[in-house]
């Protein structure tokens, strides 16, 4: 059986004005049934527009896959006409977004929002999808759902809104849900609940979530593998263990050593990665992290460097990393340091 | 929504004190140069003793307050003032004129809207096509044409030029309402499309940015992220928010179209409001100028503040206003 | 034979190395440039720093604001130098030619527009003509940016009650439609050349003062303008400094499109008789008369409607240029 959803060499440009903006750059993962994957990196590390690539909801013509493939149940989404791409969008594989209070549309009401994809792929009648909105509301955890039901978007408070998105995003019982930071606009009391009730949906349904974010505290939560994207490019890729445990990309370790730990004394000083992340229509030569790395030799600024298998299925686009400690930049020593 | 119900209408009441005020100012002695009776008679010359009862029955002798007050009494009573030079009471000149330019409105309005936000949507969704950049040249230059100019070119080309060209078999009657050869809607064509011209260019550019806009937004990425069609995405969900805005600024343009409504019906003979406030100009007959612009004025006040009142009903965001709960 | 081999140590540049070639690293390093890297330079190969170089630079590129500027400037030097030029080669706009015929001749080589119906040239009154527009268009404007500003000004950075004053009053006058105003200011005051930019002067003004005033309340909130203050910058610098360059922004591109709009209302008040008086030759009085010529001589109509046409679109062209040359939001 071919796996869920598996993601080989993705690349995807945006022509603008100012030059080509290589926004993914050869991006390989898998996915199967209730796995999450979490896909960190800092803004503009193409973590949005690989999960909009896959959704081919890109801008076009603006925006493009150049080239990859996206194969879901073993077909491949990048080739696919419009019609189908359609049918998969809001049924098989779903999405919400960063701001629930945009994403929502402010004229129609909620179960009119709710009810559309209903509508649209399981063919139901209004009354029906009225029904079925309502279950769905109950389920998300909404107060009497009936009456909310009839609501505006902006008669319902911030964690009550995602938890409206959530539910239009699980309407159709997808197979894939995608979360773009759908957290990051939240207070972080409703953080916490937001995504215990996407990890409870996830039980209930089966399904398998990509989430995306650049807070590694949401990913170590949550994630069963994780990807680590910068600059468009995918740099670390593996289990959750592997990667927090032993991360093997100098970008892992910064990130890793960047957060505040509550094990030392706070007088300590914060240890950012310095430098700022590359504009993508002028990716540096070689590897794309090179300028800001510690551990940077001649040969990063040339050779562009291939994800390297380092064992049991973690990537790594660094041919060094071995040959450095990350204990030297002040990450967790190996095998220390559990929850 | 009853809320902001009640506030526009407050808010228009200092508006409405303004409005007469300015009015008043216009025809008060002292204030601006010239002579209160003269705008009161006209300029034909009139006897001593008219010119006395005159300033007596407007108390132009009295102080300022005074003669405000009984200026918005005689107003609010419908009493605009008589028009010497015809001797009727202006009120009864301009009452049968007034439907002709209101018809003449509407009939501007609907072609407006239906163009205007047909080609508004039209150069949004095909951004940088041909009708878009059509519709973007043809709304400057719009803008910068002088109506009764378009009109009398109307005139030219489709009254005459037409009228030669077929050796009058086809043209238009570019003036009056009826006449023996057309049927009534035939004299409005004309009219109403010179009327509409410039506002539709409007309402074009706006519908088109405002289309713009509401691409732009994140809900519209969440409905293409639920599978509908691009159609359904555009008509659905873009066009609704996007023509909020709009409506509201066909409805306030028709203020300014009453504006432009002096300079059509002046072109085309039409025998509305503003003709009869152009013959008036051409009679230095004052008392009928201001007494139509009093009627337009007010009739496009009543108007914004109906318009403002739709929107709160149209924009749920408004009428059901209310905090999250 | 050997080969000359370039291995990627020889491409090094100034900094220390140690035995092997491996450069020696400080703390948070940034490589040294290589010949070929790439810079983001903008496309003219300068970096531009002001805000109005910019802007410039963008006006220049945009066509059609070029081409407005142009036209606009040809129709200035025309008028302004249309004594020397018009009148010996076409005739004098003011002069009444009483011989029978010489009146509402078709366009000609000696007429390029053709003679009115008191036989005056139509070319050289076009031309005159636009004295009238120009001057109009730019004093009405020049009246209404003087109330506009002051009133926009002290509406939006005092706030408050005369705020609230200034706003309302210009609320009563947006109430009126345009052209209905100008004309009962008129009919007070009496038609002539003068009274027509005084009164779209004195109805431009909260348009104005409206623009203005929302640009200088959005720069209020703006934190910079904490910053300043907590500098120590007392207000009237921080007004003119700060606030103004940012406010004149809107107000150009509006003065500019304003001048299109103060033309037509000239011209439209001169249509209706309540604008100038004959014989002065101005575009609208010409379309007056035309009208009632329509049948026997078309040709009046169409050149001093034109005339119109080109020089407000012209200002109108200008202005989206301005606003295109100093959105910085647009800015790419």
């Amino acid at each position: 059986m071919p796996p869920l959803l598996e993601v080989k060499n993705l690349a995807t440009q945006f022509t603008t004005r100012d030059g080509i903006v290589k926004a993914v750059d050869g991006v390989t993962f898998t996915l199967e049934a209730g796995e999450t994957l979490g896909v960190v990196g800092e803004s503009g590390s193409g973590k949005s527009v690989t999960a909009l690539s896959i959704m081919r909801l890109l801008q076009e013509p603006q925006g493009k896959i150049v080239s990859g493939e996206v194969l879901f149940k073993g077909e491949d989404i990048v080739k696919m006409n419009d019609s189908q791409v359609r049918s998969l969008r809001g049924d098989r594989i779903a999405m919400i977004f960063q701001d629930p209070m945009t994403s929502l549309n402010p004229v129609y009401r909620i179960d009119r929002q709710i009810g559309e994809s209903l509508i649209l792929h399981k063919g139901m009648s209004k009354k029906e999808a009225f029904e079925r909105t309502v279950e769905l509301l109950e389920l998300v955890g909404i107060p009497h759902p009936r009456d909310r039901a009839r609501d505006y978007p902006h008669q319902f408070s911030g964690g009550m809104r995602q938890r409206a998105m959530i539910a239009m995003a699980l309407a159709c019982d997808p197979d894939i849900l995608i979360a773009d930071e759908p957290t990051t606009a939240l207070d972080v009391t409703i953080q916490a609940q937001i995504l215990e009730l996407m990890m409870e949906m996830q039980q209930r349904t089966g399904a398998a979530i990509i989430m995306i974010t650049h807070d590694l505290g949401v990913v170590a939560d949550m994630a069963d593998d994780v990807m680590v994207m910068y600059a468009g490019k995918q740099v670390e890729y593996g289990s959750a263990d592997e990667v927090f445990y032993n991360p093997r990309h100098p970008y892992t370790w910064g990130l890793l050593a960047s957060l505040p730990r509550h094990d030392v004394d706070e007088k300590t000083c914060l240890n950012p990665i310095a430098g700022q992340p590359p504009s993508l229509i002028n990716v540096p030569p070689g590897c794309a992290f090179h300028p800001r790395c510690t551990y940077a030799r001649p040969e990063c600024r040339v050779q562009t460097p291939r994800l390297l298998n380092v064992g049991g299925g973690h990537l790594v686009a660094c041919p060094y990393s071995s040959e450095e400690s990350p204990e030297a930049c002040g990450v967790l020593p190996r095998g220390a340091g559990a929850q | 929504m009853l809320k902001y119900v009640v506030r526009r209408i407050l808010q228009m009441i200092p508006v409405f004190i303004g409005v007469t005020l300015i009015l008043f100012v216009l025809r008060a002695p002292g204030v601006l140069p010239g002579d209160p009776v003269r705008m009161i008679t006209g300029e034909r010359g009139i006897s001593d003793a008219l010119r006395d009862q005159i300033i007596q029955k407007h108390g132009l002798d009295q102080p300022l307050v005074t003669q405000y007050r009984l200026y918005v009494q005689n107003l609010l009573q419908g009493d605009l003032g008589e028009s010497y030079q015809r001797g009727r009471p202006v009120t009864d000149i301009l009452a049968d004129k007034l439907p002709n330019t209101i018809r003449l409105a509407l009939v501007a309005i609907v072609i407006e809207a239906m163009i205007g936000v047909g080609a508004g949507i039209i150069s949004a969704v095909k951004q940088y096509s041909f009708s878009d950049v059509l519709v973007t040249l043809s709304t400057s230059v719009l803008v910068s044409v002088p109506v009764f100019w378009l009109g009398m070119l109307f005139q030219i080309f489709f009254g005459i030029k037409l009228k030669e060209w077929t050796n009058g078999a086809i043209y238009l009657p570019i003036s009056g309402m009826s006449s023996a050869q057309f049927p009534d809607w035939a004299h409005m064509i004309l009219p109403a499309i010179t009327l509409a011209s410039v506002s539709t260019a409007y309402v074009a550019r706006i519908m088109r940015s405002q289309m713009l806009e509401a691409g732009g937004q994140d809900y519209i990425r969440t409905a293409e992220a639920k599978g509908l069609t691009r159609r359904a995405v555009i008509l659905r969900h873009q066009m609704k928010n996007a023509l909020i805005p709009v409506v509201t600024f066909i409805g306030i343009d028709f203020g300014v179209m009453m504006g432009g409504a002096i300079l059509t019906e002046t072109v085309f003979s039409w025998p509305g409001v503003g003709r009869e406030i152009f013959l008036a100009v051409g009679q230095r007959d004052w008392p009928i100028v201001m007494g139509g612009v009093i009627i337009i004025v007010f009739l496009v006040m009543i108007i914004n503040l109906l318009v403002d009142l739709s929107y709160a009903w149209l924009d749920p965001r408004i009428r059901y206003g209310g905090a999250a709960k | 034979m050997t080969e000359e081999r370039h291995h990627p140590r020889d491409h090094r540049i100034d900094g220390p190395t140690d035995v092997g070639g491996h450069e020696v690293r400080t703390e948070a390093t940034t490589l040294p440039v290589l010949p070929g890297d790439v810079h983001a330079y903008d496309t003219q190969g300068t970096s531009s720093r002001t805000l109005w170089g910019d802007a410039w630079r963008r006006l220049r590129r945009n066509k059609l604001a070029v081409v407005s500027i142009v036209w606009i400037i040809m129709i200035v030097i025309m008028t302004v130098t249309a004594d020397v030029w018009v009148v010996p080669l076409f005739g004098d706009p003011l002069a009444v030619n009483t011989t029978p015929g010489s009146n509402l001749q078709s366009p000609s080589l000696e007429h390029p527009f053709g003679t009115d119906k008191l036989g005056r040239d139509v070319f050289s009154r076009v031309v005159y003509g636009a004295r009238v527009s120009l001057t109009v268009g730019v004093l009405a404007v020049s009246i209404s940016l003087l109330i506009g500003l002051v009133l926009g000004a002290l509406s939006g950075y005092r706030g408050g009650l005369t705020d609230t004053f200034v706003m309302r009053t210009a609320d009563v006058f947006f109430a009126f439609p345009y052209i209905l105003f100008a004309i009962s200011l008129i009919a007070v005051l009496g038609p002539s050349y003068r009274n027509v930019f005084i009164a779209i002067g004195i109805l431009g003004w909260p348009s104005i003062a409206r623009v203005f005033r929302s640009s200088i309340l959005s720069i209020k909130e703006n934190e910079y303008i904490d910053a300043a203050r907590a500098m120590g910058a007392s207000d009237f610098r921080i007004m003119f400094r700060h606030v103004m360059p940012n406010a004149v922004a809107p107000i150009i591109v509006y003065g500019t499109m304003s001048i299109g709009g103060a033309i037509i209302t000239e011209a439209a008040l001169s249509f209706l008789g309540m604008g100038v008086q004959p014989p002065t030759p101005s575009w609208g009085l010409m379309l007056s008369d035309a009208k009632s010529l329509m049948f026997v001589a078309p040709w009046l109509t169409i050149w001093p409607g034109f005339a119109i046409l080109t020089t407000v679109l012209a200002f109108v062209l200008l202005g989206d240029g301005f606003r295109d040359a100093l959105d910085v939001k647009m800015k790419d």
